[in-house]
């Protein structure tokens, strides 16, 4: 049972000026999608997780509430809080994300003039790139 | 007991012969929520205190903690830890643990000589040989260290040095639970806004603002600390 | 409430350790000087711990009304009548104590003085002895002495519970009005005016009662006749200080503003 979104020592820093519960969901989801959670993972009870984030519980409750709401966990009675199994619901949560991201990145690339085809050329080269200096 | 409101707070008002600390300020805290209090010097959040703790009677208007009148028997309920050194210089760390072990029956003795090991303090130092930063610790552990029905922190992080805050902070998240209420005042909104749950803005002894933490973030896109800066723009 | 009462002691203990200490060094050195050193320590004694006492009772309360160290106390879930009262009691225990402890150095001091004169002493009878002694050479006796100073003991309690009523109403019904010390020292001085003069009339009324007693026959008045003349004014200052006890602890529970 891991739920190590912190590095031990570290503690996650918030923004204060954007919902800190929509931070930590957004911080959860990033842990499913990349792999760090695995499916039917089962997490932290929210007091220890609050506690392990330094945050309020209340927070915490309201982030694992919004995360069953979406589909993402679900609790078992008397067992606790588990990350979804569905690979189906992990991969639309991906794809969720991806979009935003890929959302965020047109928007931004048109601000600065580029066209598509200079967004695609400029994404290998640039991928190529990143992919030799690793 | 499940109460919707363990500290009720109605028509308050606090009246000094040249000023007026308090005015109609009504209030009501829910358990299991930890409340900050926030405003410039003088707004009257510690007056506000002051009055639940019993140290000082208000003008007119009542308080009800656990559905009770305040008196003497609700200071059972009360954790206050006032912004003032107000712990007695010839005392040692112990005695003061003992002093507390004596008057409250709801003293945890073993988790409050736990955490003075954990913030380093020599339990055989007296009070006046602490340095202040020392001392504003442990007043805000022995406070936490009651197993109240509410705490009322003035200024918990005044004096404390930035590593020791989180230590505080923890220590303050893990002392809430649903039959609780923990109300926080401070100046440095930044460091604690992100484990209030529900904010209020005094001036001039009056509420301003009255809301929970995460919906101002939402509907005003700004941190309580914005939010304070705004509000309080002309104080 | 005995806990209250520990607590009190506990504060003042070390300045209760160094008066008996330099009480103790200060006899040890005027015995030094011979039966005449030994009587000035016993002379010197009782103004001296009577100030000394002063002092330690109106400083007990009016640190805790007075400075924040004061949360410490009033925020405990106690009454302000158990809080004050407590205060009185601590004073009446200290002040017999120091009786107390006056009485056994007038008998260590006396045995030596005995002894000084060449006369033997029998310790069985230390008291006896002691009280002889005195009452041949000064014409009172150990009686006597006890029934004064325990006399003065209350008078100094009551007056002290009036200090303690004019601190409480500085910072309760005074906390919020311009010179409220001034009005408060006031007060204080009109109580203790008001108290005098009233308790004076009260002997007026009684003084059928000193009649009764009678003065002393040929040889004076005996220690038991003494203190039946003083317990008029010992039940005076007696009631006097409940009251203003009552009072103080009454502004503590509804008016305080520390």
């Amino acid at each position: 049972m891991i739920l190590a979104l912190v590095k031990e020592g570290d503690k996650l820093e918030f923004k204060n000026n954007v919902p800190i519960y929509l931070q930590v969901i957004e911080k959860i989801k990033q842990d499913i999608v990349s792999g760090k959670l695995k499916p039917g993972e089962k997490m932290l009870s929210s007091r220890e997780y609050s506690n392990e984030l330094g945050l309020n519980f209340n927070t915490i409750a309201r982030v694992y509430k919004e995360l069953e709401m979406e589909e993402i966990v679900f609790t078992k009675r008397g067992l606790g809080t588990f990350i979804t199994e569905s690979a189906e619901h992990i991969s639309s949560l991906r794809y969720d994300m991806a979009k935003k991201q890929i959302a965020a990145f047109i928007k931004g690339m048109q601000q600065i003039g580029y066209t598509k085809e200079e967004m695609i050329r400029f994404i290998e080269t640039e991928n190529n790139y990143m992919e030799r200096n690793e | 007991m499940s109460k919707l409101n363990l500290l009720q707070i109605n028509d308050l008002t606090k009246k000094y012969y040249n000023k007026t600390a308090l005015s109609n300020v009504s209030l009501n805290f829910e358990p299991g929520k930890i409340y900050g209090l926030l405003g410039p010097n003088g707004s009257g959040k510690t007056t506000l205190m002051k009055v639940v703790a019993g140290l000082h009677k208000q003008t007119s208007g009542n308080v009800l903690i656990n559905d009770e009148e305040l008196s003497y028997k609700t200071k059972a309920y009360v954790s206050y830890m006032p912004t003032e050194n107000f712990m007695y210089d010839s005392f040692k760390v112990i005695d003061i643990v003992k002093f507390y072990n004596d008057m409250y029956k709801d003293f945890r003795i073993d988790y409050a000589l736990n955490l003075i090991n954990e913030i380093n303090i020599n339990l055989n130092y007296k009070i006046s040989n602490l340095s202040s930063g020392q001392v504003a610790k442990l007043k805000s552990v022995i406070a936490l260290s009651r197993d109240a029905s509410i705490y009322m922190l003035d200024e918990p992080l005044n004096g404390v040095d930035v590593l020791s805050r989180d230590a505080i902070m923890d220590i303050i998240t893990k002392s809430n639970n649903e039959n609780k209420v923990i109300i926080i005042s401070t100046h440095l909104v930044s460091e604690i806004e992100k484990i209030l749950d529900t904010v209020i803005f005094l001036k001039d002894g009056i509420v301003e603002v009255f809301g929970d933490a995460e919906e101002l973030r939402q509907s005003r896109q700004l941190s309580v600390e914005g939010l304070y800066k705004e509000v309080f723009r002309n104080a | 409430m005995l806990k209250l009462i520990k607590l009190e002691f506990m504060r003042k203990s070390k300045f209760i350790a160094m008066t008996l200490i330099t009480a103790v060094a200060l006899n040890m050195y005027l015995i030094t000087r011979g039966p005449a050193g030994s009587t000035m320590f016993l002379v010197l004694f009782p103004p001296a711990l009577f100030v000394a006492y002063l002092i330690d009772i109106i400083k007990m309360y009016s640190e805790d009304i007075n400075k924040k160290t004061g949360y410490m106390l009033f925020m405990t879930p106690n009454s302000g009548y158990k809080i004050i009262s407590s205060k009185l009691f601590t004073a009446v225990l200290e002040g017999l104590a120091i009786l107390l402890i006056y009485f056994i150095f007038i008998l260590i001091n006396g045995a030596y003085i005995i002894i000084s004169t060449g006369a033997e002493v029998d310790y069985s009878q230390l008291i006896s002895v002691v009280d002889r002694f005195i009452s041949g050479n000064f014409g009172f006796s150990l009686g006597h002495v006890f029934v004064i100073l325990l006399t003065a003991l209350t008078l100094l309690i009551a007056f002290i519970t009036t200090v303690y009523t004019a601190m409480t109403i500085r910072k309760s019904i005074f906390s919020e009005i311009k010179f409220g010390g001034l009005l408060s020292f006031i007060i204080f001085l009109l109580i203790n005016w008001a108290l005098s003069s009233a308790s004076n009339k009260f002997f007026d009324i009684i003084s059928p009662y000193y009649d009764s007693i009678g003065s002393g026959a040929a040889g004076g008045i005996t220690p038991e006749k003494l203190a039946m003349g003083l317990l008029p004014m010992i039940a005076v200052s007696i009631i006097q200080a409940i009251v203003l006890t009552g009072f103080s602890g009454y502004l503590l529970e509804k008016k305080i503003n520390l």
